[in-house]
């Protein structure tokens, strides 16, 4: 188990430096230079190839690229992400800020994902019916949904029409919790939707699957009841694939939310690095690009390991 | 034993959905109840839902439209804008002009700066100086460079000499990165933010917003009706609109086109549209068919202003047939009518220029500005009508400035404001280091000139015919071939109550007239 585990890390930590490496490369083979949109914002400003070049030297972005990669690595390892070429500010506490507020953002929409989709996926494969054909259509079209769509009509409800919810913006819970909660929770159902669905599929499935076993049949022919057979034996079984699922789910998360921190002006992590790449603010969106893998390859191996605790089959 | 079941279950879930129902009523009625929190219903705040994050503010130097939002609101440079545009004197209690290079200022009693320290004539001669300095980034070089001498006579009266006469150059003291600042600021390390505005940053919180209170010190502290402005920042267009019309803010920058019904048509909000820069095709000059102005004619003449219009801007603006001048009466008529839509005459110009079967060429554009976009799709149809086939390139905008500035097109298509209304503004078109949104390569010394005499001009009839042979040898030599003005909309709600959204390229400087805006609730 401890050589599966550690195998799994070191394969994580080459991929955390191949992600580094790459959004490196991408990032100063893509044309736009940061110096010169720091000085050229919106309209009637146009820098000189002086005051340019000023500040290029000043982001120290005159130096050759291997130096620049050199700096940019040796600082990663070490925790120092450098400064914002906006607004100077340290890349790790930008994060430290930010990261929280997308964390809880997904950790909600995750929980509504998991506390909406296994119940109703389970529900779904048990009665049959309308009721698993209903669901089949709405999971499908809450898969296909593009959550900008989704979170567009919830304004548009809610908040226009209904007047019930604010449209978007972000207040501190400690500086007003009920607001905090306000905002927070239609960015988290716009995100879960497209999440519930596909959980709910999967444990519809899963759950399908499980009743049509043998063992299933013989638990039956024991004189167990078949509310006893199901909760005890059938969905248990069913949630192995589940928690993958919802693990990989969790990883997706955390891109989709890019749009959803748009469309309700939530300032998180993702809207972090929209702003970044379009200002070309390279220690910024490295910055983030790194937490990302980092969190995006820690829960797989958590999956991973747990998988090979459930099944010890996997870790051969 | 399927009915048992399923009954079983049903019962088995009521609970549950009794549960579930509770907490959704309960949280609607807390959402309900929080609807209005704690300092939104103070008639003393003013809640902003501002276009972009400001970045950090560097003084004298140009960092676009929400930036220039908060300058206008913490700083007073020497003159200013009233409620009605015009130019009227700000930490200056008045201006004399004995003579048209002697400017005497003469400062309001008692100034400090936010910080508390007090704001003296030599704090003024500093600000004044580190403008005029090319080194420094300053955006105000143009109106600036004339200064021959700035003298602190007395703490509140300053002498400036100018070597010679330029109408603009109070002009060029009422823009917002014109503000007298504490010397500390005077770098480009130091964030710009003391200043002697009506307002002070009180707080800022990164990607979130900032607050800002009334200055007491301000010289016009008693006219102030705002305690407090709360800006929270809201990049897309949309999420802006939706904050406004749904009442979480009470006033929005940059209401996008496609917004303007929408906004324009909701019960007790007002939209406040007023042109503001224009859109233009800019050509790179260095070789090939653009360095030949009659191709650059052409192309003036080839735009069909008016589609160019419905495709970006829904019709909000209006067509531009040459160049923007100020509302000055002396000037009235003057250069606004270079081009007009005239295919044919396009036709024989490329003609003329050895080109009747047309050529091909590349226009940059970018897609991260959809109306720049849009704009340049409709032109590319127009030119492709006279022959020119023309391969769009749209990077987003950090491509577009790069190649923009190296010159990596043939065409482009651009938005630019003005810095001043006075026409003065057109010199870094014609004459210049080469930028990203100036032709590329292109130089005119006989317009520079002529743009400069009618800078010097002391009297409206030298002035006019200094205008006229510019504007003469712009039509026919074609810097930029125009397309449009904007209409820049700022929407408010009806309690807000004095606000204005300045005309023509002011429009970016309404902020200063917060100073004398209330809310009513």
């Amino acid at each position: 188990m401890t050589t599966y585990v550690l195998r799994r890390i070191g394969v994580g930590i080459g991929l955390v430096l191949l992600v580094l490496t790459l959004i490196f490369l991408a990032l100063h083979l893509v044309p736009g230079d940061p110096a010169m949109l720091l000085l050229s914002q919106g309209d009637g400003g146009s820098a000189t190839p002086d005051a340019v070049a000023r500040v290029r030297e000043q982001l120290g972005l005159d130096q050759p690229l291997l130096t620049q990669y050199w700096q940019f690595l040796s600082g990663a390892l070490t925790g120092d992400l450098g400064e914002s070429f906006r607004n100077g500010q340290a890349v790790s506490e930008a994060i430290g800020e930010r990261l929280p507020r997308t964390l809880e953002l997904v950790g909600l929409a995750t929980l509504i994902a998991v506390v909406v989709g296994v119940p109703w996926g389970a529900l779904a494969a048990r009665r049959g019916g309308w009721f698993d054909s209903v669901t089949s259509v709405l999971t499908s079209i809450g898969v296909a949904l593009p959550v900008f769509v989704f979170g567009a009509l919830l304004v548009l409800l809610f908040s226009l029409e209904l007047g019930l919810l604010p449209a978007g913006g972000f207040t501190e819970w400690g500086d007003d919790p009920a607001r905090h909660a306000q905002l927070l929770i239609m960015p988290a159902i716009a995100l879960a939707v497209g999440f519930a669905s596909t959980v709910a599929r999967m444990t519809r499935s899963a759950v399908l699957e499980m009743l049509h076993q043998d063992w299933v049949r013989t638990a039956r022919s024991l004189g167990l009841s078949r509310r006893t057979v199901f909760r005890k034996y059938v969905l248990r079984n069913s949630l192995n694939p589940v928690v993958t699922t919802v693990g990989i789910g969790v990883g997706t998360l955390l891109g989709s939310t890019v749009l959803v921190e748009r469309v309700f002006s939530y300032p998180g992590l993702s809207s972090l690095l929209v702003d970044a790449v379009t200002a070309r603010d390279y220690p910024v969106v490295q910055g983030v690009v790194i937490t990302i893998a980092v969190l995006f390859v820690s829960i797989n191996i958590i999956v991973d390991v747990l998988y090979g605790v459930l099944d010890p089959r996997v870790r051969r | 034993m399927r009915t048992s079941l399923t009954s079983r279950l049903r019962a088995a879930a009521r609970p549950r959905t009794a549960a579930l129902t509770a907490a959704a009523v309960a949280s609607m009625t807390l959402a309900a109840c929080g609807g209005g929190s704690g300092s939104s219903d103070d008639p003393g705040t003013l809640r902003f839902g501002l276009s972009a994050e400001p970045v950090t503010l560097t003084t004298g130097v140009w960092q676009g439209s929400a930036t220039n939002f908060v300058l206008t609101l913490i700083h007073r440079g020497l003159m200013t804008l009233d409620e009605d545009g015009e130019l009227v004197p700000g930490l200056a209690a008045s201006v004399e002009t004995p003579d048209p290079t002697t400017y005497v200022f003469t400062l309001h009693e008692g100034l400090t700066f936010s910080d508390g320290s007090p704001l003296t004539a030599t704090n003024v001669k500093n600000s004044l100086e580190y403008y005029a300095n090319p080194d420094n980034g300053s955006t105000l070089i143009a109106g600036l460079q004339d200064i021959a001498s700035i003298t602190a006579d007395s703490d509140t009266q300053v002498t400036v000499t100018l070597e010679a006469p330029n109408n603009a150059f109070l002009e060029f003291l009422a823009v917002p990165t014109a503000a007298i600042v504490p010397d500390a600021s005077l770098n480009a390390e130091t964030p710009n933010i003391v200043g002697a505005g009506p307002f002070e940053i009180e707080e800022q919180n990164e990607g979130v917003g900032m607050t800002l209170a009334k200055f007491d010190g301000f010289y016009d502290a008693e006219d102030v009706a705002l305690d407090e402005i709360d800006v929270a920042y809201y990049p897309d267009g949309d999420a802006r609109a939706n904050a406004l019309v749904s009442g979480d803010v009470d006033m929005i920058d940059y209401v996008t086109w496609e917004n303007f019904d929408r906004v324009g048509s909701t019960d007790g909000v007002e939209l406040a549209a007023q042109p503001g820069p224009f859109q233009y095709v800019q050509f790179n000059v260095t070789d090939g068919p653009f360095a030949d102005p009659l191709v650059r004619e052409a192309v003036a003449y080839a735009i069909n202003r008016d589609n160019a219009l419905t495709a970006a801007f829904q019709s909000n603006g209006q067509p531009l047939e040459g160049v923007v001048t100020s509302d000055d009466p002396a000037l009235e008529g003057l250069g606004d009518e270079l081009w007009s839509y005239d295919p044919d005459r396009a036709k024989e110009l490329l003609a003329e220029a050895g080109y009747p079967d047309g050529f091909s060429a590349t226009l940059l554009a970018t897609s991260q500005y959809t109306f720049l976009q849009d704009t340049a799709l409709s032109v590319q149809q127009d030119l492709q009508a006279v022959g020119i086939d023309v391969t769009l390139d749209a990077p987003d905008w950090s491509g577009r400035l790069e190649k923009g500035a190296a010159g990596d097109y043939d065409l482009a298509v651009s938005g630019d404001v003005g810095i001043v209304t006075n026409p003065i503004y057109l010199l870094s078109f014609v004459q210049g280091p080469d930028n990203f949104n100036r032709s590329f390569g292109y130089a005119n010394e006989e317009i520079a000139a002529a743009l400069t005499e009618g800078l010097r001009a002391t009297d409206d009839e030298t002035r006019a015919a200094a205008y006229e042979e510019a504007f003469d040898l712009f039509a026919t030599d074609v810097p930029f071939a125009s397309i449009d003005t904007r209409d820049q909309a700022w929407a408010y709600s009806d309690d807000v109550e004095g606000f204005t959204n300045l005309s023509g390229f002011h429009t970016f400087f309404s902020g200063y007239t917060l100073a004398n805006t209330s809310i009513e609730r």
